[in-house]
């Protein structure tokens, strides 16, 4: 099957933007061997669950620390949340500084899709959403090691826990 | 946020990154790739649009169904609705580090040759 459509990743990022954020890719693959693991049910049968960048929050939990930020700009905080499978804007923040996120304080969904993933185990598409979903706050700066590996393994261990089929990852 | 896919996957549950900037797959090498030309901050679509959101969900999912390669990269056939330049998508003000980085540019301007 042929795309039709080269996604232009540069589009909307500006010229500023994508000469610093090229400056950081390859032109090659340096990246080290790509873990994989099967889809081992047919999606009708999988259980799923979303993960979003957008550093979101259910109100009353601890939000995401954009003083920490603001006081180191080459960092960003490493730490990860829960979100409710019906969680919706209005229960949840939205701390991220290099975006604009009143979209996602009207409509989560444009970050993290709950509704539609709903709408879709009811039709049968996929097996079940999962119980809970995540997000982390996408800006790590030059430091990435917490995220990796201490956010990373905890929130595959709480999809593990959950017994999580398939998750669908969502940078913003 | 391909670091985390890389551990997830790696924990055994198989992932799919909704990506924009996809070349940095060269960089972090993702398991499963679904290339979107949508704008920072709305990876699924528009504000109230249920019909896009709808058809990058069931395309995603497609991806992890039949990708079969690690590194399988897809370009999602979506068009934003907007041009570039009436499509808002930065903060109020600039993030910390893009306001360090101008800063020292003004302060230390390119040489000319």
């Amino acid at each position: 099957m042929t795309s039709p459509h080269t996604v232009d990743p540069w589009r909307f990022t500006g010229s500023f933007l994508q000469k610093m954020l090229s400056r950081a890719i390859p032109d090659e693959a340096t990246h080290p061997t790509i873990p994989w693991t099967p889809l081992r049910k047919p999606l009708s049968e999988c259980r799923v669950a979303l993960l979003s960048t957008a550093g979101l929050s259910m109100k009353g939990d601890t939000p995401f620390d954009m003083a920490y930020e603001r006081a180191h700009p080459t960092r960003g905080d490493a730490s990860w949340r829960r979100i409710a499978s019906n969680a919706t804007a209005e229960q949840v923040e939205v701390h991220h500084l290099h975006i604009d996120t009143r979209y996602i304080e009207r409509d989560l969904g444009v970050a993290l899709p709950l509704d539609r993933l709903h709408a879709l185990a009811e039709e049968g598409v996929i097996g079940e959403v999962a119980a809970t979903h995540y997000s982390i706050m996408g800006y790590q700066g030059s430091d990435t090691s917490k995220l990796e590996q201490r956010s990373a393994p905890e929130i595959a261990a709480a999809m593990r826990s959950e017994e999580v089929d398939l998750a669908l990852l969502a940078p913003v | 946020m391909g670091l985390v896919a890389r551990v997830i996957e790696a924990a055994g549950i198989s992932t799919v990154t909704l990506e924009m900037i996809w070349p940095y797959q060269r960089l972090v090498g993702m398991p499963r790739v679904a290339a979107i030309e949508h704008p920072f901050g709305r990876p699924w679509g528009d504000v109230g649009d249920i019909e896009r959101r709808d058809a990058v969900l069931r395309a995603a999912l497609d991806v992890a169904a039949h990708a079969r390669e690690p590194g399988h990269v897809e370009h999602l056939p979506f068009r934003w609705h907007e041009e570039p330049e009436a499509t808002k998508w930065h903060p109020a003000e600039p993030s910390p580090i893009i306001a360090m980085i101008k800063a020292r540019q003004r302060s230390q301007p390119p040489q000319r040759s």
